[in-house]
């Protein structure tokens, strides 16, 4: 039984994670960009979608689409900071992701009452409609809920998957992927190229801000502290799904991201089953990370291997 | 059409490793020429073709292209009108995508970017008779991403990527260095094919003697930041191999070395 909402957990939490990998992916592989920023930018999603609901009473899609512009906008300060102050991307990720910390910790005070901070959606909860509490929700038999939750949430990111995918054949995707690749030619083409970088992190800290708020919303409260590890947990989710997934026939990077996400988490989550107090959580969890690094290192030269030998008896 | 008035440039100004490159070095192009440039390492070809890019900026003098000054223009924006193509073949084109999708990076060149599907049906039939009129038997690869294609291929692709719209001006910098022989003599045919066609105004820097001999309008050779030899047209065609040889040497002479 243990076993069994364990599962059934980490399957709720992949999905969830798998925007904020999507998020990442652009950063990371298509825009060749390791941005810190994204521990800062997971809780502001959260902590902005739960303010727009409770104190301004919105819907929850609205509210997480309010996020995603929150997120865009901490996205394009890292991006401005990398390019047009010069700063190097760590460090113009690790200043965002810092003041980011303060940011949302103050509107965490907008959200206490009486100085004593609740956990936001437990407060007036009645009245709010959140993503997996509606009336819809609450007309679904118990047994069912986990279902429906996990239904809304893989509509969710089939969604998120689409909108990438068509972004990245668009004119526009096309040279965010050119700036990642080969950043002189697209100042060849005549283009700025750090504009085009302003503009992907921008929107991948977009869709990192929409995971934090569909986290909050899942776990029906917003806890500051959640962006703590969420760039490992990105980082990790993309590079299994691009080492592992990305070689199944038919599968774009965005489906084996989201596979990545799924995988790393329902590990993650039987890593709580192994240490019950949870006290070398963060350290199974590094060695987690190392391994998969490993991993990676010998499927990519193994995979290359395979395919100059391949490529060798073709000729 | 393009025009160096008086341009200095100084590497590492007031320090033990001052390199005076450029003192009140002219030039001037006319429109439709075909310049090759030949000279020794460290002569500044490249560095010439970097201050016309405008990827360094020239200490002092101005620029023009036109006409108009481009001294401070920034590189993204004379790259509107200037076509480039480097000795390394992976510069020119991005090798994460594929034919396809560079070709269409290229021919959006000068548009704005916006969120339309970047590669319709009918644009890939037009850039696979392209890509077959180079007679390298790409067409049949259109979907291989660049990475995978020999840099020869890769140079094919980058010169028509670099041509696709129309540009006022070609800057060439070795873009044969890297290739073999053979493929080196096919990529220079079809650069000469593609300038003479297009009527483009171009500046080829080459290391080949024979390339410089038998194609382009005009023939300069450097030599520590100084045009040493400048003949056109008629005066140019009278210069064989061997004289371009004996003058390299009469320099090297001379320089002591
Ligand atoms: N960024 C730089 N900093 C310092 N010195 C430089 C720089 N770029 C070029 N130089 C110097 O300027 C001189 C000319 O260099 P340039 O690259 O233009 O030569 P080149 O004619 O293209 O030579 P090659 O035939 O080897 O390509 C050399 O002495 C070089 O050391
Ligand atoms: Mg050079």
């Amino acid at each position: 039984m243990l076993f069994y909402s364990t599962t059934i957990d980490g399957f709720q939490m992949g999905l969830c994670f798998a925007i904020l990998a999507l998020g990442v992916y652009i950063s990371y592989s298509i825009l060749d960009f390791p941005d810190l920023s994204v521990d800062g930018t997971f809780p502001l999603g959260g902590v902005l979608c739960t303010i727009f609901m409770l104190r301004l009473g919105l819907p929850a899609v609205p509210a997480i689409l309010l996020a995603f512009f929150g997120g865009l906008l901490a996205g394009a300060v890292t991006g401005i900071l990398h390019v047009k102050f010069r700063i190097s991307n760590l460090l113009a990720g690790i200043i965002v992701m810092t003041a980011l910390l303060s940011v949302t910790l103050a509107a965490t005070k907008l959200l206490t009452r009486n100085g004593q901070t609740t956990t936001i959606f437990s407060y007036r909860s009645e009245n709010l409609v959140g993503l997996f509490n509606g009336d819809l929700a609450k007309s679904i038999p118990t047994g069912a809920r986990d279902y429906f939750i996990l239904g809304i949430l893989l509509v969710i990111v089939i969604l998120v998957k689409i909108i990438i995918d068509l972004f990245l054949k668009t004119k526009l995707g096309y040279m965010l992927r050119a700036t990642g690749s080969n950043e002189k030619l697209v100042v060849s083409l005549g283009k700025n190229a750090g504009n085009y970088k302003i503009l992907g992190l921008a929107l991948a800290n977009g869709f990192v801000a929409v995971a934090g708020a569909i986290y909050a919303n899942l776990f029906t409260q917003y806890d500051n502290t959640s962006g703590t590890g969420k760039v490992v947990l990105a980082l990790a989710s993309v590079i299994i799904g691009i080492s592992v997934f990305s070689h199944i026939p038919f599968f774009k990077d965005t489906t084996a991201v989201i596979c990545g996400a799924l995988v790393y988490s329902l590990c993650l989550n039987y890593l709580v089953l192994v240490d019950t107090n949870g006290i070398y959580l963060k350290l199974l969890n590094a060695v987690l990370f190392a391994i998969i690094l490993i991993f990676n290192e010998k499927t990519s030269s193994l995979l290359s291997r395979a395919k100059l030998r391949k490529g060798g008896k073709g000729k | 059409m393009i025009e160096l008035q008086k341009v200095h440039k100084v590497f590492n100004a007031a320090t033990v490793n001052e390199v005076e490159l450029f003192r009140d070095f002219d030039l001037h192009i006319p429109r439709g020429q075909f310049v090759s440039v030949v000279g020794s390492n460290g002569s500044g070809k490249t560095t010439l073709l970097n201050l016309i890019s405008g990827t360094i900026s020239a200490d002092a003098g101005k620029i023009l292209l036109d006409g108009a000054d481009i001294t401070a223009l920034p590189e993204y924006k004379r790259a509107r009108r200037i076509g480039r193509v480097f000795q390394d073949p992976s510069v020119g084109t991005v090798p994460d995508m594929t034919i396809t999708e560079n070709l269409s990076l290229a021919e959006n060149k000068g548009k704005p970017y916006f969120l339309r599907l970047a590669v319709s049906g009918s644009a890939k039939n037009r850039y696979r008779e392209l890509v077959a009129s180079l007679g390298l038997g790409l067409e049949s690869r259109m979907d291989v991403p660049v990475g995978l294609l020999s840099g020869g291929q890769r140079q094919a692709l980058s010169l028509i990527m670099s041509t696709l719209t129309p540009v006022d001006l070609l800057l060439l910098d070795e873009h044969t260095a890297a290739l073999d022989p053979k493929t080196a003599d096919l990529i220079m045919e079809l650069t000469n094919r593609i300038i003479r066609e297009k009527s483009i105004t171009a500046l080829m820097v080459t290391h080949n003697l024979r390339y410089a001999v038998e194609y382009g309008d005009r023939l300069l050779m450097m030599h520590e930041g100084k045009t040493v030899l400048d003949q056109a047209d008629e005066a140019k065609k009278a210069i064989s191999i061997q004289n371009l040889l004996s003058i390299f040497n009469e320099i090297s002479i001379e320089c002591g070395n």
